[in-house]
């Protein structure tokens, strides 16, 4: 099983690590795919502006800079730990509603995705691409007074879109993404080294990019383990 | 006559302190001679847990500029989370690494249970015990078998911390940059008291079996100076090579200083005896802090202390240049650093239990482990609130 975890941030947004330190962090913890998804943030609110404000997003400028580094990364992980190493961004709607807000991956992004968009055009863009979407944290979170409960609200209407929800994120188990029997995976939402332990995903697959997504897609061969140190 | 009584604790503290420096100084400054042979050795890993920086430093063991060698890593589980980097570095050296799972060996001593079986499978006459937070450069093999004459039992190395990146990390470093590389250099040079280091001893099996092996050692928490104790009195050198390794802290919690350095205190206090009410003398800024409170926060009381505070923070960030250690701008936690250390010191005057990995014992003379009884009366409340609760 490959012990996997797609959603991870590093300075390119808020993650507290730059991109080098992270990939080091799970290299040396053993891992054998991990997914970069820094935040794109939209720039229509306010707290979007204040992310624009404060740099904590990727923006269209920096993408390009963005994606190669993550690529050059990818090399030296993959040559040093043997740890495939994905592109890929977090589209963060931020709204004061958290009806209205929603976090949605983007894995195997290849051309910057605007956050400002409309749902249709982001997720429609995002399979042109063939990315993988995965709905993040999509339930009430424990201790979090900002959820992003806008795609749960409208799945009936967006869930064809998504190829995977997060049934964990860090510290919180979401059993409706289970009850509703919704392919799922387990992800850290990485910011800080302590977030190291925290929910994962497993995957019986091959260690490369299209077995993994075909694996999320199709939604078998897929496990989460609670890692601790 | 109090305050006259401190301030000379104060000034035999700062003399302490130079003489630790004039040591380290010596140790470092001591001839490395090339050895003529180089015998093949077992290097033991037993890990447990994630460690910062395994895998590199792992890796660094398995690029050793040394002609034959080989690297045996000891688990005592499948499940435990170092078994995969483990897999990884065994699958990128195949030739050099091999694995060992078991955890059959009764030892109350954790490392030592690790350690059985990777031994017990080693092939070669010299042995190393290595811990897995060690980072080492690719001479390490090298410089180290040359202090390795007939008449040396065992050989020990000087360690430095490197790599902090959050509080606790920082703090661990600068402890043990400071108060840990110093002592021992002053141990060594100029008291003549054998030190070992767990964190790398190379030995030859004879000599070990010779001391006892592994029956003298499963159960007490010191093996290191037990081995290095026993070796001496066994009439053979034990060797500090200036050799200096790297001891990776890079994401260490407050918590996990303060339960490390409990449980090295607790062990010296059990070691030293009496001897550990000097250790004090090794902090002047505690001592310094004294004389202003005793002098009810006089300005002289102040300007001594705040001058042995930059004495102290300057002599300590010299020690980091002379063992090329970065420490930036962490050098401003040396005086919180020392202040904790004095507090830290405390401890085991009142407590014998002692945190390790998970495992909780308590300890006695020569750090002898004592499993700690279930308290009978808990034991009784928890049977009787199931019996009624559920």
């Amino acid at each position: 099983m490959l012990l996997c975890d797609f959603h991870i941030h590093t300075k390119y947004s808020d993650g507290s690590l730059d991109l080098r330190k992270v990939i080091d962090l799970f290299g040396q913890a053993g891992f054998d795919v991990i997914a970069i998804t820094d935040h794109v943030v939209n720039g229509d609110s306010l707290i979007g502006k204040l992310a624009y404000r404060f740099k904590v997003t990727v923006t269209e400028k920096i993408f390009k800079e963005y994606i190669e580094n993550i690529k050059y990364e990818a090399e030296r992980a993959w040559s040093k730990y043997e740890m495939l190493v994905i592109p890929g961004v977090e589209i963060s709607k931020n709204y004061l509603s958290s009806e209205k807000s929603a976090h949605i991956l983007i894995i195997d992004i290849k051309n910057f995705i605007s956050a400002c968009d409309s749902y249709e055009s982001i997720f429609l863009e995002a399979k042109r691409q063939n990315a993988l979407i995965v709905a993040c944290h999509p339930h009430h979170m424990k201790g979090e007074i900002h959820n992003t409960l806008y795609l749960w609200k409208h799945r009936e209407k967006y869930g064809k879109y998504i190829d995977a929800w997060e049934i964990a994120n860090r510290d919180d188990v979401f059993s409706m993404v289970s009850l509703k029997k919704y392919p799922y995976i387990a992800n850290s939402d990485f910011h800080k080294p302590r977030h190291l332990y925290s929910w994962k995903t497993l995957l019986n697959c091959e260690k490369n990019i299209d077995s993994i997504k075909k694996c999320i897609r199709n939604n078998k061969g897929v496990a989460i383990t609670l890692f601790r140190g | 006559m109090i305050l006259w009584f401190i301030l000379s604790l104060v000034l035999l503290s700062l003399i302490v302190y130079v003489m630790q420096i004039v040591a380290l100084r010596k140790k470092l400054n001591e001839k490395y001679t090339p050895a003529h042979t180089f015998p093949p050795i077992s290097i033991i890993k037993p890990l447990k847990g994630l460690d910062d920086n395994l895998f590199d430093n792992l890796e660094s063991f398995c690029k050793q500029d040394y002609p034959e060698y080989e690297i045996i890593i000891s688990l005592q589980d499948y499940n435990d989370l170092a078994y995969k980097v483990a897999e990884k570095i065994r699958s990128k050296y195949p030739h050099l690494v091999k694995i060992v799972v078991d955890d059959s060996y009764k030892a109350l001593n954790p490392k030592v249970k690790n350690m059985y079986s990777a031994y017990r499978i080693s092939k070669y006459e010299y042995f190393l015990i290595s811990d897995s937070n060690v980072y080492v450069e690719s001479d390490y093999l090298k410089r180290t078998v040359s202090a390795m004459t007939p008449e040396t039992g065992l050989v020990t190395n000087l360690i430095m911390g490197v790599g902090g990146k959050s509080f606790g990390a920082k703090l661990e470093n600068l402890h043990l940059n400071s108060f840990i590389l110093l002592s021992v250099c002053f141990l060594d040079k100029f008291l003549k008291i054998p030190c070992s280091i767990g964190k790398s001893m190379l030995m030859r099996k004879s000599d070990f079996e010779a001391i006892g092996g592994f029956g003298v050692i499963k159960d007490v928490l010191a093996e290191d100076y037990m081995i290095g104790e026993l070796i001496h009195k066994m009439g053979k050198k034990v060797i500090l090579c200036n050799y200096i390794i790297k001891n990776v802290n890079e994401y260490w919690s407050l918590k996990r200083f303060l339960n490390r350095h409990t449980r090295w205190a607790k062990i010296r206090w059990k070691i030293a005896g009496i001897k550990y009410f000097t250790e004090p003398l090794n902090n002047p800024i505690f001592l310094s802090s004294l004389l202003t409170i005793f002098d009810g926060f006089s300005r002289t009381s102040i300007f001594i202390f705040l001058l042995i505070v930059l004495i102290k923070t300057v002599f300590d960030l010299h020690i980091s240049r002379i063992i090329k250690a970065s420490t930036k701008f962490s050098g401003i936690l040396i005086p919180i650093k020392d202040l904790i250390a004095i507090l830290i010191w405390f401890i085991p005057l009142v407590s014998s239990k002692i945190n390790w990995r998970g495992n909780i014992y308590k300890i006695s003379r020569n750090t002898t482990i004592i499993p700690i009884e279930k308290n009978t009366i808990k034991l009784i409340y928890s049977k009787l609130k199931t019996v009624f609760i559920n």
